[in-house]
C-alpha cells in the first residue's frame, strides 16, 4: 500500500513532466488510469504533439510549479550580485544602461522574466547565461526574494 | 581665475537644463495616463502580479525596454501593441515621468 500511495505522485509528476517535454514518456504503468490521458498519443509525429502539448502546458505548469523559499533565494543571489548587487550598475553591452531594481517586484513577473531568459524569449546576452543553470525551484526562490517586502519596503 | 568657477557652474546648468528638457515630465503622464496606467497604474505601482510595477525604476531600463518591445527585440503580444504607437520622444517622456514617482521596486542587493 505505501508503494502505491508514493508511487502515484511520482507518476503523476513524471507525466507532467514529459507532458512538458511534448515527448511521451516511457509511460511504465499501463494500471495508471485517467491521468494518463495526456500522454495516450504517444508515437505521434512531431508537430501535433507541440502543439497539444501547448494548450494543457499552463496547467501542468501551475501544478507543477515549485514555491519560492525568500531564504534559500537570498543564499542564490551570488551569481545575480556582480550586477543587481550593485546599486545603479551598468550594462556595458549589448547597450548601456542601469540593470533594473528588483527590490518589491510582481514575484509573478521576476519568474517570468527569469523563465524568458531560460527559453531564449529574452535575449540579454548575460542574464541568458547567468539563468541556463538554474532550476524551476531556483527561478521560484530567487523570484520569492527579491519580491519579499513589494512595495511597503520600497516606500518605507 | 575667479570666472572659472563660475563659467563652470552656468555649464554646469545648461547641462543640466538640456539633460531635463529632453525629457518632459508632464507630456509622459499625460501618455502614461492614456496608455500605461490601466495595467501599470498611473505612478507605476501595479496592483496586479501580471504587470510589472515600473514606479521609481530607472529610466534609461524602462526605456531600453520599450524600445526593444518597440522593435521586436523584447516579445510580449500586449506590449508589442502599445510600443508601436510610441515615438521616441514618447519613451523618453514615459520612462522619465515613471521613474520620478514613488518606488514600486527599489535596490535590493
Amino acid at each position: 500500500m505505501t508503494t502505491v500511495t508514493l508511487c502515484v505522485p511520482i507518476l503523476v509528476a513524471a507525466l507532467v513532466a514529459s507532458n512538458a517535454h511534448a515527448q511521451g514518456a516511457p509511460a511504465p504503468a499501463s494500471s495508471a488510469p485517467p491521468a494518463t490521458v495526456g500522454s495516450a498519443p504517444a508515437p505521434a509525429t512531431a508537430a501535433p504533439p507541440a502543439a497539444a502539448a501547448a494548450t494543457p502546458a499552463p496547467q501542468a505548469a501551475a501544478a507543477a510549479t515549485p514555491v519560492g523559499d525568500p531564504a534559500k533565494g537570498r543564499e542564490k543571489t551570488v551569481m545575480c550580485q556582480g550586477c543587481h548587487g550593485i546599486d545603479g550598475w551598468r550594462t556595458a553591452y549589448p547597450e548601456v544602461y542601469r540593470v533594473p531594481k528588483l527590490g518589491g517586484q510582481h514575484e509573478a513577473y521576476l519568474t517570468k522574466a527569469l523563465q524568458e531568459y531560460r527559453s531564449g524569449d529574452r535575449t540579454h546576452p548575460s542574464m541568458r547565461g547567468q539563468v541556463a543553470v538554474l532550476s524551476d525551484q531556483d527561478i521560484a526562490d530567487l523570484a520569492a526574494y527579491y519580491a519579499q517586502g513589494g512595495v511597503a519596503t520600497a516606500r518605507k | 581665475m575667479r570666472a572659472h568657477p563660475i563659467v563652470a557652474a552656468a555649464a554646469l546648468m545648461t547641462f543640466l537644463l538640456t539633460d531635463a528638457a529632453a525629457a518632459d515630465l508632464a507630456a509622459g503622464k499625460a501618455k502614461a495616463t492614456e496608455v500605461c496606467a490601466a495595467c501599470h497604474g498611473a505612478d507605476g505601482n501595479s496592483q496586479s502580479p501580471d504587470f510589472p510595477r515600473i514606479g521609481g525604476q530607472y529610466p534609461d531600463y524602462l526605456a531600453k525596454a520599450l524600445r526593444d518591445y518597440k522593435a521586436g527585440r523584447r516579445k510580449n503580444p500586449i506590449m508589442a501593441g502599445f510600443a508601436q504607437t510610441l515615438s521616441t520622444q514618447d519613451i523618453d517622456n514615459l520612462a522619465a515621468y515613471y521613474s520620478s514617482q514613488a518606488p514600486a521596486v527599489y535596490f535590493k542587493p
